[in-house]
């Protein structure tokens, strides 16, 4: 795996790695933001691919790519109208901030690459050995972390549904009263469907 | 391109996300610059991997624990983003700052 073809895709996905992080972070709009994301999670895909750890390849396309940016931009468009992107969409410490975090950044890439790594050793196993042995790990060595991953993330999910779906005890007690007076000059009608089904029931 | 490129990448990419982090208003744009931020961690555990250790399972369940534990922190903090929406009409992090001293 050595050769200009593989400097090349290194380069490349690299770039477009950082090239649409950076648009990511830093586009006024916030819905080019979210989709900005979505070449920045296949750059990184690709550079997985190419450190052949072909396994998080397709993880990383499956979880970032069809999951994380999918509820990412389920959020966005569920919240959209508040954030006029005629706006600006950054806070007062952008330029300071901008001005650490590159900082910060080049300071980490500088100290890579001043540091002596111990030397390259083997080559990695081919992607199915390397598979089985990771599934085996994790059923043998790994076993309780994964398991404790595996609650953790049941958890999370449950806890996601239960708190997206409650309404607020505040607001709830807010809209209450002039919900039971009557309907017709009620502002929000979006929440009208839902009761119709339930008394439909 | 050795071990250096790949850890230089995700330097400046956590970099990217740092400042995602600190400068946007929007709560759902916080979340994309913590995502960089996992992100870049994730490819330097596989840079290491890759060039370092590549018989050793530990960075890759390291990064299976980790995309794991991203996934629940996106799901759970969109949540709370829709909540905070829906009980302050507005997704500015400065704007929520009912908890404040």
């Amino acid at each position: 795996m050595n050769g200009v073809g593989v400097q090349a895709a290194f380069i490349s996905l690299a770039v477009l790695t950082l090239v649409s992080a950076a648009a990511s972070v830093r586009v006024r709009n916030i819905v080019h933001a979210g989709f900005w994301l979505l070449p920045c999670f296949v750059g990184i895909a690709g550079l997985f691919a190419l450190l052949e750890a072909h396994f998080f390849f397709v993880v990383q396309l499956l979880i970032y790519v069809g999951a994380i940016l999918v509820l990412i931009l389920f959020a966005l468009m569920l919240t959209r109208d508040v954030m006029n992107p005629a706006i600006p969409q950054t806070n007062r410490a952008g330029f300071i901030a901008g001005v650490f975090c590159a900082l910060g950044g080049l300071f980490a890439a500088w100290t890579v690459t001043r540091q002596a790594w111990p030397g390259a050793s083997a080559v990695p196993a081919p992607p199915a050995e390397q598979t089985r042995a990771l599934g085996a790990d994790l059923i043998g060595l790994y076993a309780v972390p994964f398991e404790v991953a595996s609650l953790l993330l049941l958890a999370a999910l449950i806890g996601a549904i239960v708190l997206a779906k409650s309404e607020s005890p505040a607001r709830a007690s807010a809209d209450g009263e002039p919900r039971a007076e009557g309907g017709e000059e009620r502002p929000e009608g979006a929440e009208e469907p839902r009761t119709m089904v339930g008394a439909g029931r | 391109m050795g071990l250096n490129g790949y850890l230089i990448v995700a330097a400046l990419l956590f970099g990217l996300g740092v400042y995602g982090v600190l400068t946007r208003r929007n709560a759902i744009a916080v979340l994309i610059g913590i995502e960089l931020m996992l992100n870049a961690a994730n490819l330097n555990f596989l840079a290491f991997w890759r060039f370092l250790a590549p018989s050793a399972m530990e960075a890759q369940v390291f990064v299976l624990i980790g995309i794991t534990v991203a996934a629940a922190e996106a799901a759970v903090g969109l949540a709370v983003i829709l909540n905070v929406y829906r009980d302050i009409g507005s997704i500015e992090v400065e704007q929520a700052s009912e908890l404040r001293g």
